[in-house]
C-alpha cells in the first residue's frame, strides 16, 4: 500500500517521516504516531476524565478537556482515515473519571468512528480505572502487543524481536538557543528499536527528558515536528 | 460583651506591677506609659519601637492593668473547704498574642509569664495560665488545649486560623478581649498579613469591644501600618523610645576591582571580615541568601578551624533542632559569631551581640536598620552594622544608606489589597467553623483594611468558587466545596474537603524541597528538590556548614554520610531576590552625582573613583539629570543596557515594555537580564537602538500602559509562576498530609497545569486575574515603574555606543536570570534555535556526519541540564511534572 501524501491541510501540522523498526513511520505534531503501511495510529496518554476526576477529589478544573481531546482525536482519524485506532496506555484517567459525561462522550465519538478498529494497551492508570465499557467496542491488551514490526506498550522498554511504542513518560524536550533562550516542547524520543510517544491528553503535563546516547529527541511545536541535535 | 474599665480598688495591683518594673532595673517609659493609659481607656492601637526597647512589657503590662480589675484573684474565690483540695477552675481564654515566628512562640510565653509570676505571688491573676499554640506545640498539649484552653495564648496567624474552622470557634475564641500582634511589620506586607486581618474581623464579630494591639519596627507608613492592622476601627498610634546610637560603616577593601564579578560572593573580603570578628565580642554576620551564608560559612571556618564550635550556621533550610541550638548559644554568648540570612532578622535580642555585619547590599534602609537592631543590647552600647561590599558598586550602597539614615529616609511598606485566594480559603474557613451567612460575612470582610473596597462582583465570584468552582453554570460539573444548608448558612459537608483544607490552611508556600538526613538518623535540613534531584549518590554537596555525600534518594529523603575532600556543590534555594528600594537607589544615584562633578568626599566613594573614572572614560556615569544608555554588539548579538536604577523588579517590568514596544517594529526575540542599577536586552539579531530608543521610552497614558505591560508579559512564564502561590492559597493544590511522602514538584506541576486549563477552558477565572495583578503591583511594581517612566521622561538621553563592556555593564552581562520574550511564531524561534545549533556545529554537511557533530554540540550546551561540575551558581531549576 502506498503511504498517503498529506493534504496541504491548514487544520493539521506537517509530519516528519522517519524509518523506524524497518518501517516509515510519521511523527505527527498532533501528537500521534501514524505507521501508513499499516494504516496505524498510535496515541498515547489520552487520559481521559482527569479533570472529573480532579472534580471528585475536590479540585476544581473546568470542564471541556474531554472534549478537546476527542476532537483533536476526530480531527487526526478524519484525516488520515485509520483502520485501526492504538492507545499505548492510560485510555481514562482514574476509576474516578467513569462519569455519566465523560462515557458518553466517549460512546458518541465512537459511535461516530464505529467502523475503525480499536485496541487499548493497558496502562498503569488503566489497570485501577478499569477497562473501558464493553459498549465501546474497544479491544483491552496486556502490553506487549505485537502489531507487524511493533510491540505496542505502555511502560518503555526494549524487546528481543519487535520494535517498541510506548508512551507513559509524558516526555517533554528543553531547547536552548542564542541569546539564552529557552523553550519547553512535549517530544518523541527514539532509541534504536524503542520509541516514546508525547502524551495526547490535555491537561496531562510532561517530564522534562535529557537525550541519552543512542537516542534522538524530536519537539512538536508550532504544528511541525522538529529533529533536535 | 464589653470590656473592663480599671477599678480604683486595683491600685495595689497596679503597684505591684510597677514595683516589679523598678525591681528589675527599669524605668517605665513615656511610650509604655502612653499605651498602658491607650488601653485603660479601651483604645486599641499599634506601638512603634524597636527590639529590645521593652515593647512587649509596655502592652503587655497595660493589659494586665486592664484586667486585674476583673481577674479574679485567690481571695477573691470563696475560701477552700479545710482538708480537701479543691480545684481551681482557670480563666477562659481572654488574650492572644500572635507572633509571626513559631520559634518565638516558647520565647514570648516566658517573657509574658514572667510579670505574671510576681502578680501571682502577690495573689492576683490567680486563674491566669499563659500557654503557647503553633506548629511545633506537642499532640499532648493540643489534646489538653483542646479540653481547656489557657488564659492567654501566644501563637501564629496560621494556628488561629485553624481554630477558627473549629465548629465551636464562636464559643472557644468568644471569650478573647484583647489581641497583641507582634513584629506587624513582618506580617502587613504579606498574605499572611491579611490572613491576620481576616481572622481579626472574625474576632470582633465574636467580641465588638475586643482591644487589638500592634507593634511594629521602623517604617515610613506608619499610620498605613495601623489602619492596615485596625480596618474601620480606631487606633492610637504611640512612637516608642528615642532611637539607640547607630553606627554605620563600611568594610573597605584595599582595592575597589574594576571588574570585580566572576566570585559574586564577596570573598575577596574574607581576611578583613575574619579580623573584625577576631576583634569584637559576639558578631552576626548577615548575608542575603541561604546559598551565601553556606559558603561564607565555610569560607571562616576553612582560615580559622580554630573557631570550630565558637562559630555556627542560621538559615531557614536547616533543622529546627539546629537552629534552636544556635540561637541558644547566641544567648548563652557562647557564639563568638553567627552567619545568618533573615531567619535571624526577627526574634528575642540576643543581648551579647555586640555588632553585625551585612554582607553585601542592605537593599533597603528599613532592612538595614532592622539588622543594626540585632546589636548592642547591652546597656549603653549602641548598634554598629558594617556593610561588607560584595562588588565594587555595592560600596557606593554603603555611603548612600548612610546619608539615607541621616536625613530620615526610610521605605514604606504596601500591604497587599484583595487576594481573592486568601479570601477563599477564609470562606471555606468560615464555612467549616460554623458555617456563615454570605451578607453577614460580606460586612465583616468589608471591616479589613485589605477587602474595604470589596466589589459586589468579586464577592459574588468567590461565593460561586468555593460554592461550585466557578460562576458559569456546568463548568465544574459535580463539584462541591461549601455550599448553603435549608438555613441559608454556607457549610461544608465532605469530610475529607474538611480535614484537607485544616492541613492546609495558611499562606506560606514553601519551595519544592526535600529532606536531608544521615544514614545514622539526624536530620540536617531541607534542599530543593531540584538540586537533589541532579545528584547522584556519590556526589558531594556542602550543606549546613558540613561536606556531604549522597547515598541514595529514598521517600523524598536525601540520604547523606559525612564526605571528605574539597569539590562539592553548593545547593541554590530559590528564595525570593528582593529588590534595591528606591529610597536607597535613588540616594546611590546622589553619590554617582556627587562623583560625576568630580567629588569624592567619603573613603567609599574615594575608594571607588578609579572604577568611576573608568566608566566615565569608556561611557559616561548615570546622574539624576541624566539617563544613561549603553550599546554594545558581541557574539551573542546586539545588547542594550539601561540603568534607570529603580530595582531589579521595576526592571523586569520596563525591559520586557521595551523589549515589546521595539518587537511592535520588527519581530524579535529579546533576552532580558536585570540587576538593581539596570538591565539588558539581548537580541541575536542586530537592532539599531540609537535611533530606535527615545522613542520606545515614551510615557503612555496609565492604561494603555498597564495594557503594554500585559501584552509584553504574554509571552513570558512570569503570571504562571505567579499562580503557583496562589493555587496553593486558594486550596486549588494541596501542599499534603504532615509526614506524606508526596514529592511537591507534582504540586507545582498542578499549579501550573491549572493555570493552562484555566486559561483555555475558564478564562474568566478570577484567580488567573489575581495572579496578573499580584504580578503587576508586587513583583513589577507598576506604580513604581510609572514613576521611573515619568522621571525617565524629564532626563536627558545619553546613548554611548561601547567597544567592550563597561563597569556598570559587565555585572548585567553575566545575569543568570532571563526572561524570554517573543512575539515571533514559535515555528520560526525552534528553526532559528535549530538553525544556530547546525551553523555552531559547522554548516551544512551530510547528515550522519551532521548529526555526530550536533550531538557534541548538544552535550556542549547540555539540552537544559547543566552537570553538577558547574560553578554552583549556574545551576538551574529543571521542572517535573507530574504524569
Amino acid at each position: 500500500m502506498m503511504p498517503m501524501t498529506p493534504f496541504a491541510s491548514t487544520a493539521l501540522g506537517k509530519p516528519l517521516s522517519i524509518t523506524f523498526g524497518g518501517q516509515t513511520v510519521w511523527l505527527l505534531p498532533e501528537h500521534a504516531l501514524w505507521w501508513p503501511e499499516g494504516r496505524i495510529l498510535f496515541i498515547a496518554d489520552l487520559h481521559l476524565g482527569k479533570a472529573a476526576t480532579y472534580r471528585a477529589l475536590g479540585q476544581p478544573v473546568p470542564s471541556g478537556t474531554t472534549a478537546e481531546n476527542l476532537r483533536r482525536l476526530t480531527d487526526l482519524i478524519e484525516h488520515y482515515q485509520p483502520e485501526h485506532l492504538v492507545f499505548l496506555g492510560d485510555f481514562l484517567h482514574a476509576r474516578q473519571a467513569r462519569t455519566e459525561s465523560v462515557l458518553g462522550q466517549v460512546t458518541a465519538w465512537r459511535e461516530s468512528h464505529a467502523a475503525m478498529h480499536c485496541t487499548l494497551v493497558r496502562g498503569n492508570h488503566d489497570s485501577r480505572a478499569g477497562d473501558p465499557p464493553h459498549a465501546l467496542n474497544i479491544r483491552v491488551v496486556d502490553e506487549p502487543y505485537l502489531l507487524g514490526p511493533f510491540a505496542a506498550c505502555h511502560h518503555p522498554q526494549t524487546h528481543t524481536s519487535h520494535a517498541v511504542l510506548a508512551g507513559h513518560l509524558h516526555p517533554a524536550a528543553t531547547l536552548q538557543g542564542p541569546a539564552r533562550d529557552r523553550l519547553r516542547l512535549p517530544c518523541f524520543v527514539f532509541g534504536n528499536s524503542s520509541a516514546i510517544l508525547p502524551a495526547f491528553g490535555e491537561f496531562t503535563g510532561g517530564y522534562t527528558v535529557v537525550p541519552q546516547p543512542g537516542s534522538v529527541l524530536y519537539a512538536v511545536g508550532g504544528q511541525t515536528v522538529w529533529r533536535l541535535p | 460583651m464589653s470590656l473592663p474599665v480599671v477599678q480604683k480598688g486595683s491600685s495595689e495591683v497596679k503597684t505591684a506591677i510597677t514595683q516589679w518594673f523598678l525591681s528589675r532595673g527599669w524605668k517605665a517609659f513615656k511610650f509604655q506609659r502612653d499605651v498602658w493609659a491607650a488601653i485603660a481607656e479601651g483604645q486599641s492601637g499599634l506601638l512603634h519601637a524597636t527590639t529590645g526597647s521593652g515593647k512587649t512589657y509596655a502592652v503587655w503590662l497595660g493589659i494586665l492593668m486592664c484586667f486585674m480589675a476583673t481577674a479574679p484573684s485567690k481571695r477573691a474565690q470563696s475560701a477552700p473547704k479545710a482538708g480537701a483540695k479543691r480545684k481551681l477552675v482557670g480563666a477562659p481564654l481572654t488574650v492572644l498574642w500572635i507572633t509571626p515566628m513559631r520559634a518565638l512562640a516558647a520565647d514570648t510565653q516566658r517573657a509574658l509569664q514572667l510579670p505574671l509570676d510576681v502578680l501571682q505571688e502577690g495573689g492576683a491573676f490567680a486563674l491566669w495560665t499563659v500557654g503557647a499554640r503553633s506548629g511545633d506545640t506537642s499532640s499532648a498539649e493540643r489534646s489538653a488545649q483542646n479540653t481547656r484552653l489557657p488564659t492567654v495564648l501566644v501563637t501564629t496567624p496560621e494556628s488561629l486560623s485553624l481554630f477558627l474552622s473549629r465548629a465551636d470557634a464562636a464559643v472557644a475564641l468568644g471569650s478573647v478581649q484583647a489581641v497583641v500582634v507582634d513584629e506587624w511589620h513582618e506580617l502587613m506586607g504579606n498574605k499572611r498579613g491579611v490572613q491576620t486581618q481576616l481572622a481579626l474581623a472574625r474576632l470582633k464579630t465574636f467580641n465588638p469591644a475586643l482591644l487589638v494591639w500592634g507593634m511594629s519596627a521602623t517604617l515610613g507608613n506608619l499610620q498605613d501600618a495601623m489602619h492596615t492592622l485596625l480596618g474601620s476601627s480606631d487606633g492610637t498610634l504611640v512612637q516608642g523610645a528615642v532611637a539607640k546610637k547607630l553606627v554605620i560603616d563600611t568594610l573597605l577593601p584595599a582595592v575597589a576591582q574594576r571588574f570585580p564579578w566572576a566570585g559574586h560572593l564577596g570573598l575577596t573580603m574574607l581576611p578583613q571580615v575574619i579580623a573584625e570578628i577576631a576583634t569584637s565580642a559576639t558578631t552576626l554576620v548577615f548575608t542575603n541568601t541561604r546559598s551565601q551564608s553556606e559558603i561564607w560559612y565555610q569560607a571562616i571556618l576553612q582560615a580559622r578551624p580554630d573557631w570550630a564550635g565558637l562559630i555556627a550556621l542560621h538559615h531557614g533550610s536547616l533543622d529546627r533542632g539546629v537552629r534552636e541550638w544556635v540561637e541558644a548559644g547566641l544567648k548563652s554568648g557562647e557564639l563568638r559569631s553567627v552567619v545568618c540570612t533573615s531567619s535571624l532578622d526577627l526574634g528575642v535580642d540576643f543581648l551579647p551581640v555586640e555588632r553585625v555585619l551585612q554582607i553585601g547590599s542592605p537593599k533597603g534602609v528599613a532592612r538595614l536598620l532592622q539588622r543594626a537592631g540585632r546589636s548592642g543590647h547591652a546597656p549603653g552600647r549602641p548598634s554598629r552594622i558594617t556593610l561588607v561590599p560584595t562588588h565594587s558598586l555595592e560600596i557606593i550602597e554603603a555611603v548612600a544608606a548612610r546619608a539615607a539614615v541621616a536625613s530620615g529616609h526610610i521605605e514604606a511598606r504596601p500591604s497587599p489589597r484583595q487576594p481573592l485566594d486568601v479570601l477563599v480559603q477564609h470562606l471555606v474557613t468560615v464555612a467549616l467553623g460554623g458555617g456563615f451567612v454570605p451578607t453577614e460575612l460580606l460586612r465583616e470582610v468589608r471591616s479589613t483594611a485589605a477587602y474595604a473596597d470589596l466589589s459586589d462582583d468579586s464577592w459574588a465570584w468567590v461565593l460561586a468558587f468555593v460554592h461550585k468552582g466557578g460562576e458559569s453554570l456546568g463548568a465544574y460539573p459535580d463539584y462541591q466545596r461549601a455550599a448553603p444548608d435549608e438555613a441559608g448558612v454556607w457549610r461544608v459537608t465532605s469530610a475529607l474537603l474538611a480535614r484537607r483544607h485544616r492541613m492546609n490552611i495558611g499562606t506560606i508556600v514553601s519551595d519544592a524541597s526535600m529532606a536531608v538526613q544521615y544514614l545514622k538518623g539526624a536530620k540536617i535540613g531541607t534542599v530543593e528538590e531540584s538540586f537533589a534531584a541532579r545528584l547522584k549518590p556519590g556526589d558531594c554537596f556542602s550543606f549546613g556548614g558540613r561536606l556531604l555525600e549522597l547515598v541514595r534518594i529514598h521517600d523524598m529523603t536525601a540520604w547523606v554520610r559525612k564526605a571528605s575532600g574539597n569539590r562539592a556543590a553548593v545547593p541554590r534555594w530559590n528564595g525570593g531576590r528582593m529588590p534595591l528600594s528606591n529610597t536607597l537607589a535613588d540616594a546611590v544615584v546622589e553619590q554617582l552625582a556627587q562623583a560625576e562633578q568630580g567629588r569624592f568626599d567619603s573613603p567609599e566613594l574615594q575608594r571607588v573613583q578609579p572604577l568611576l573614572e573608568l566608566q566615565q572614560q569608556w561611557s559616561a556615569l548615570p546622574t539624576p539629570a541624566t539617563l544613561l544608555a549603553e550599546v554594545l554588539t558581541s557574539r551573542d548579538g546586539t545588547h542594550l543596557f539601561l540603568y534607570p536604577f529603580a530595582g531589579r523588579n521595576v526592571h523586569l517590568g520596563l525591559a520586557g515594555l521595551l523589549a515589546w514596544r521595539a518587537a511592535q517594529i520588527a519581530p524579535r526575540t529579546f533576552s532580558i537580564a536585570v540587576n538593581d542599577y539596570g538591565f539588558e536586552l539581548l537580541c541575536a539579531e542586530p537592532v539599531d537602538w540609537q535611533n530606535m530608543l527615545a522613542a520606545l521610552l515614551n510615557i503612555a497614558q496609565p492604561a494603555m500602559l498597564l495594557d503594554e505591560v500585559l501584552a509584553s508579559l504574554n509571552a513570558g512564564e512570569l503570571a504562571q509562576r505567579r499562580f503557583r502561590e496562589i493555587a496553593r492559597v486558594s486550596g486549588l493544590v494541596f501542599q499534603g498530609y504532615p509526614g506524606e511522602k508526596r514529592s511537591n514538584k507534582q504540586l507545582q506541576a498542578s499549579s501550573s497545569l491549572f493555570y493552562e486549563v484555566f486559561r483555555k477552558y475558564d478564562p474568566g477565572n478570577q484567580l488567573l486575574q489575581q495572579a496578573q495583578a499580584e504580578l503587576l503591583a508586587e513583583e513589577l511594581d507598576i506604580a513604581r515603574l510609572q514613576q521611573s517612566l515619568a522621571r525617565m521622561a524629564t532626563q536627558k538621553l545619553v546613548v554611548k555606543q561601547l567597544v567592550r563592556p563597561t563597569p556598570f555593564s559587565f555585572p548585567l552581562m553575566v545575569e543568570r536570570l532571563r526572561e524570554k520574550l517573543s512575539n515571533e511564531s514559535m515555528a520560526d524561534r525552534i528553526a532559528r534555535m535549530v538553525q544556530q545549533l547546525e551553523h555552531d556545529a559547522g554548516g551544512d554537511g551530510d547528515a550522519a556526519a551532521n548529526s555526530q557533530a550536533l550531538s557534541g554540540i548538544s552535550q556542549a550546551l547540555t539540552m537544559g541540564q547543566d552537570t553538577l561540575a558547574a560553578p554552583a551558581k549556574r545551576l538551574r531549576t529543571s521542572r517535573r511534572l507530574s504524569k
